[in-house]
């Protein structure tokens, strides 16, 4: 009762007459909310489109049986329908399309058993072709084909209408025999997806005599883990027997790195919001020093004023996460289709077609930002209720204490650095595979202990101002250099959240630009041909739009003049201790003629001795560190006929997957896996030979049967340059977010700092001053400030890029990816850092100008 | 009623310690206008941050109605501000944000109750001070007499034991400054108690008895009309 009252005749007041400041803290808390709110939709969409294809592909499948990526032998079927507890088992090819007219939209193909998968999925036939008794039996016929109702409206294609898809064999000519209404399957991929024939499916996506994976429903009473043993026993081991749920967790675990890397970048957002929130409330503390003392000497009680700041600072957060949960809605929703791009290039194919969200994941970060809020606002609102009320009654000017440390600071920084360097050495102890999260730790202590630090690096800052600058900026720039010393512990708390930022842009700046630099020379090392071709697009890692071509085309390449060589490349995803892992198939003589290729551990003369047909595989750093493999030892692969050992020749440098890669000479691939196809042919031509006929060529004699891409190797080295680009858009908006965030910080401080000067602007205007002197006062307190975050920032910058680099990348992808500082973007942080704050202080800066000098001097 | 038992303040001044009070013993009954007068730094307003609870002595005791107010916990001092006290301030002390009949009913809504039931007890004080026509007005919309008058009426609201003032007219022309002496008179002849830190020796003549510090120390206590000690 108490306290509301304090909230609505106090608390409401100030927030009515500061609205300004409090849009500004507001626009903070809601930028951070907003962030992690939206990463969390993205993550939660991916996450939901997954699982929604998942399920819906899988029907009333209680188990999904599946093998190779390349398929396994449909005899499996009649073993595992024979297993007591089994009810249906039914045989699918689940294969990507693209459609060869209109805009080229990409597919899923079903192929089912059309006698039997009615048994496992709904298809729902819409109104015009209900008169077809069952749709099923049209697609005996190896060209019909069931679209979607709302692809056949996207594509405008009726009902017995031709349409052309791009298939393994060609463009193939189906025809439409009925359209499925969004229920069951035809919900998967937002409907970009097509039914076909089992056989028809296997002619087409050359899986002849293979199949992708089993379906299978339980008799009523089997017991699903029963029936999974029963099962296991019948089948060569390094088969995956997995409900649907299991399914999405593995695709969970194949997105890991990408989830946490964005949720990391959030959390950065909101702990920069923090400081937004400590600065302001620390302010608001100091500058209603009076009304506490005079409520203190009325009577309320040292918890009461506690809880009125941490009241007013619990309606602006509460409005603050609100407005940024929409915001979070609305930038999620513009965001998604880029992030679906991305999760389609670096992992595996997606559509997301809408984003998905929760009331309790939206009212999880909205209390996250409400309670970050609380946080920052209890240090300042317990020092506010320590505040004498003597003291404050007698209308004394506040003056901070001049040490620029306490006592408990220091302590509390010596702590915050002794955990953190405990945790890096727990993380070097342990190789950092128990503990990937303790780097992240020891960055958020080293952060928090450099930011107690911030006092005393400011006043060692403005002391070599005062040395070197001070005077060449006459009296506005020693005022200035003294107004931002008086203050030095809350003007600190503006440059620790500046700083925070800055280290933020620098650390993924120079995250970002050693991995590209790694993996541009990795490219490098192994990519050297002329010419690249695929049948569609060529930048797709996993399940991607690119639809695979027959071995057989090797020899048209070959044939087209000008070329000297052509080289079959494939990949797939394997089960690799439980992880799926990137299986790259390539001729391994052929490439080691003409390139590089980086290596970790081994030779090169292994690699040329003991690939080439035979059983051995390369091994990237990654899966060599997290397994502790090396040259010698025997790793088992799950093939069609069951687990296969293979030697380890050497560990290479390949930065493909972040899951993992391993190289195969592809004869041996062929015949272990039986698969044949191929992803890219890569073309390496006749010395003095031009590329852009050769290219030509290429499409004149095949474009007419399939879509093909034939890219030059500059061209595919810069498709590789925007993807990865594109692969850390999240993390460059969230940065640029948090420098908002610290720019809001900037406005907020400076604000409060002319208005509690307005009797000191007063004299200086009074004695002539002009207007745009103490405007320039101002503006140069915030460059100083910026400065001064912008140099720490950048130096600690680089200190935490070094650390995370290890344990974000190293540890995943090898010790081969150095660190390389991003100079242009170093620099660029700290004068960014002195733009922004000079930019900032453009309002104060007006509003000191605009003082009037009678109502100043009398201002009390 | 109030009584103060060689009580003692020291402050510490770097590294020396400076006594504001020096064990000063004193009792003031219910009902007695009690004139405080002293130069500068003779311990006056550190006498009437004593006997307020604002702040607590380094030795010896003080009591309000037999209560103790040493030794007491931060909580118990500020609900003896709240219930038992009135405060009035040479510089007013009201929020700016408030307008005066909410800073009058301000020590009421600290304690929870509502608004409209804290309305009319602070309009019948406003009218009762003469200021019932400026119940909206903001602190700057008033003149210092007016402000002092709300800040009377504040100090008023809780109907305290004792009404403190620290230099009432310290801050206000001779006139106005005059109006609010007869203001506290008025109350002290209806039964208020009140102690009033002066310099002025005619404002400190409005009590009915005037004591004066010096160095800390009680150096004259002196009843209107002929000496007490």
């Amino acid at each position: 009762m108490n306290f509301s009252n304090l909230l609505r005749h106090i608390s409401f007041k100030h927030i009515k007459l500061n609205k300004t400041q409090l849009a500004l803290i507001m626009g903070g808390i809601c930028l951070g909310v907003a962030a992690i709110v939206s990463i969390d939709i993205v993550n939660h969409s991916v996450l939901a489109s997954f699982e929604s294809a998942i399920n819906h592909i899988s029907g009333r499948a209680a188990l999904m049986v599946s093998g190779p990526e390349a398929g396994f032998p449909e005899e499996f079927i009649e073993q595992i329908q024979s297993v007591t507890g089994v009810e249906y088992a039914v045989p699918v090819i689940e294969t990507n399309a693209n459609l060869a007219q209109g805009q080229g939209r990409s597919l899923v193909i079903l192929g089912v058993d059309v006698l039997q998968d009615h048994q496992i999925r709904n298809y729902a036939i819409s109104d015009e072709s209900a008169d077809i008794p069952d749709p099923l039996l049209f697609l005996a016929r190896p060209d019909s084909i069931l679209l979607t109702r709302s692809l056949a409206d996207r594509e405008q294609i009726k009902l017995d209408q031709e349409v052309k898809v791009q298939t393994v064999a060609g463009i193939h000519t189906f025809k439409v025999r009925g359209l499925l209404n969004p229920e069951g399957p035809a919900k998967v991929a937002g409907g970009d997806m097509a039914v076909m024939d089992l056989a028809a499916a296997q002619l087409a996506f050359g899986k002849e005599g293979r199949i992708d994976h089993i379906d299978l429903s339980l008799l009523p009473g089997e017991q699903l883990d029963t029936v999974k043993t029963r099962i296991q026993k019948v089948l060569p081991a390094g088969y995956e027997i997995d409900t649907p749920a299991g399914r999405t967790k593995q695709v969970e675990l194949l997105l890991i790195h990408f989830r946490k890397a964005i949720r990391l970048t959030g959390f950065m957002a909101i702990f920069v919001g923090m400081y937004l929130i400590y600065n302001s409330v620390s302010i608001s503390v100091v500058q209603r020093r009076k009304e506490i003392g005079i409520l203190r000497a009325l009577g309320v009680r040292r918890g009461e004023i506690i809880a009125l700041f941490l009241g007013e600072t619990l309606v602006i957060s509460l409005c603050g996460s609100l407005l940024g949960v929409l915001l979070g809605l609305a930038m999620a929703k513009l965001t998604i289709h880029t992030i679906s791009q991305i999760i389609t290039e670096v992992y595996l194919k997606t559509t997301i077609t809408d984003i998905a969200w929760s009331w309790p994941t939206l009212f999880q970060n909205a209390a996250m930002g409400i309670l970050a809020g609380l946080a920052a606002a209890a240090f300042p609102a317990i020092a506010s209720s320590r505040i004498s009320p003597i003291s404050a009654i007698r209308s004394l000017p506040y003056a901070e204490n001049g040490s620029a440390q306490s006592s408990k600071t220091k302590i509390a920084a010596t702590i915050t650095l002794l955990l953190a360097i405990l945790l890096l050495m727990l993380h070097k102890i342990t190789g950092g595979r128990q503990i990937a999260d303790a780097t992240h730790f020891a960055v958020v202590l080293i952060l928090l202990c450099i930011s107690l630090h911030t006092p005393i690096f400011l006043k060692w800052f403005l002391d070599i101002f005062h040395l070197l600058l001070s005077k060449r900026l006459g009296a506005g720039g020693r005022l200035a250099g003294l107004n931002l010393q008086k203050n030095l512990a809350r003007n600190a708390v503006v440059v620790a959240s500046i700083f925070c930022s800055i280290t933020l842009f620098v650390c993924s700046a120079c995250l970002i630009h050693s991995f590209r630099q790694s993996v541009f020379a990795y490219i490098d090392s192994i990519i050297r041909a002329d010419i690249f071709v695929s049948s569609g697009h060529p930048m797709t890692t996993g399940g991607s739009p690119s639809i695979p071509m027959p071995a057989e085309m090797l020899k048209e390449f070959e044939e087209i003049p000008g070329v000297l060589m052509a080289e079959p490349y494939r990949k797939v995803y394997t089960h690799f201790n439980g992880k799926r892992v990137l299986l790259a198939a390539f001729d391994v003589t052929a490439r080691l003629s003409y390139c590089p290729a980086m290596l970790a551990d081994g030779n090169r003369e292994d690699l040329l001795r003991l690939l080439p047909d035979k059983e051995y595989i390369a091994v990237n750093e990654g899966l060599s560190a997290q397994h502790g493999l090396k040259p010698g030892d025997k790793v088992m692969l799950p093939t069609p006929s069951g687990p296969h050992a293979f030697g380890v020749a050497a560990v290479v440098v390949d930065y493909a997957s972040d899951s993992g890669c391993l190289w195969m000479d592809i004869q041996t691939y062929r015949r272990i896996y039986q698969d044949h196809l191929v992803d890219m042919y890569e073309l390496r031509l006749k010395p003095n030979t031009e590329i852009e006929p050769v290219c030509t060529t290429i499409l004149e004699r095949m474009g007419q049967k399939r879509r093909i891409f034939a890219l030059p190797a500059g061209e595919f080295k810069e498709e590789v340059r925007k993807m990865l680009n594109r692969s850390f858009v999240v993390t460059n908006a969230v940065n640029i977010i948090t420098l908002l965030i610290a720019a809001l910080g900037i406005i907020v401080t400076l604000l409060a700092s002319v208005l509690e000067r307005t009797r000191e602007i007063g004299v200086l205007r009074s004695i002539g001053m002009l207007r745009t002197q103490v405007a320039a006062i101002v503006i140069i307190e915030s460059a100083l400030i910026g400065a001064a975050a912008g140099l720490l920032g950048a130096a600690v910058g680089l200190l935490i890029g070094r650390l995370e680099l290890e344990a974000f990348f190293q540890l995943n992808m090898g010790a081969s990816i150095s660190f390389h500082v991003h100079y242009a973007a170093t620099a660029l942080a700290i004068l960014l850092a002195i733009i922004l704050s000079a930019l900032a202080g453009l309002y104060p800066a007006h509003r000191a100008a605009k003082t009037n000098i009678v109502e100043a001097l009398a201002y009390e | 009623m109030i009584e103060l038992k060689n009580v003692s303040k020291q402050y510490r001044q770097g590294a020396r310690a400076v006594y504001a009070l020096k064990d000063v013993s004193l009792s003031i009954q219910k009902g007695e206008f009690l004139s405080i007068m002293g130069a500068s730094g003779s311990g006056k307003s550190t006498l009437l941050n004593l006997v307020g609870g604002l702040d607590q002595p380094s030795a010896g005791e003080v009591f309000i109605n037999a209560k103790p107010l040493h030794g007491i916990s931060d909580s118990e001092l500020t609900l003896i501000r709240r219930r038992q006290v009135g405060f009035i301030f040479q510089f007013f002390n009201l929020l700016p944000l408030l307008t005066a009949i909410e800073n009058v009913g301000l020590p009421l809504l600290v304690d929870g109750l509502p608004f409209t039931r804290v309305k009319p007890m602070a309009e019948a004080i406003l009218h009762k001070i003469g200021l019932a026509a400026r119940a909206e007005h903001r602190p700057e919309q008033l003149s210092g007499g007016e402000m002092q008058r709300v800040a009377i009426a504040r100090a008023l609201i809780t109907n305290p034991a004792v009404l403190l003032a620290d230099e009432p007219t310290g801050n206000l022309d001779s006139h106005t400054g005059e109006e609010i002496l007869l203001l506290l008179k008025s109350l002290h002849e209806q039964g208020q108690t009140i102690i009033m830190v002066t310099h002025d020796s005619k404002a400190a003549a409005y009590g009915t008895r005037i004591i004066t510090l010096k160095d800390g120390a009680l150096s004259q206590d002196v009843a209107i009309g002929g000496p007490l000690a």
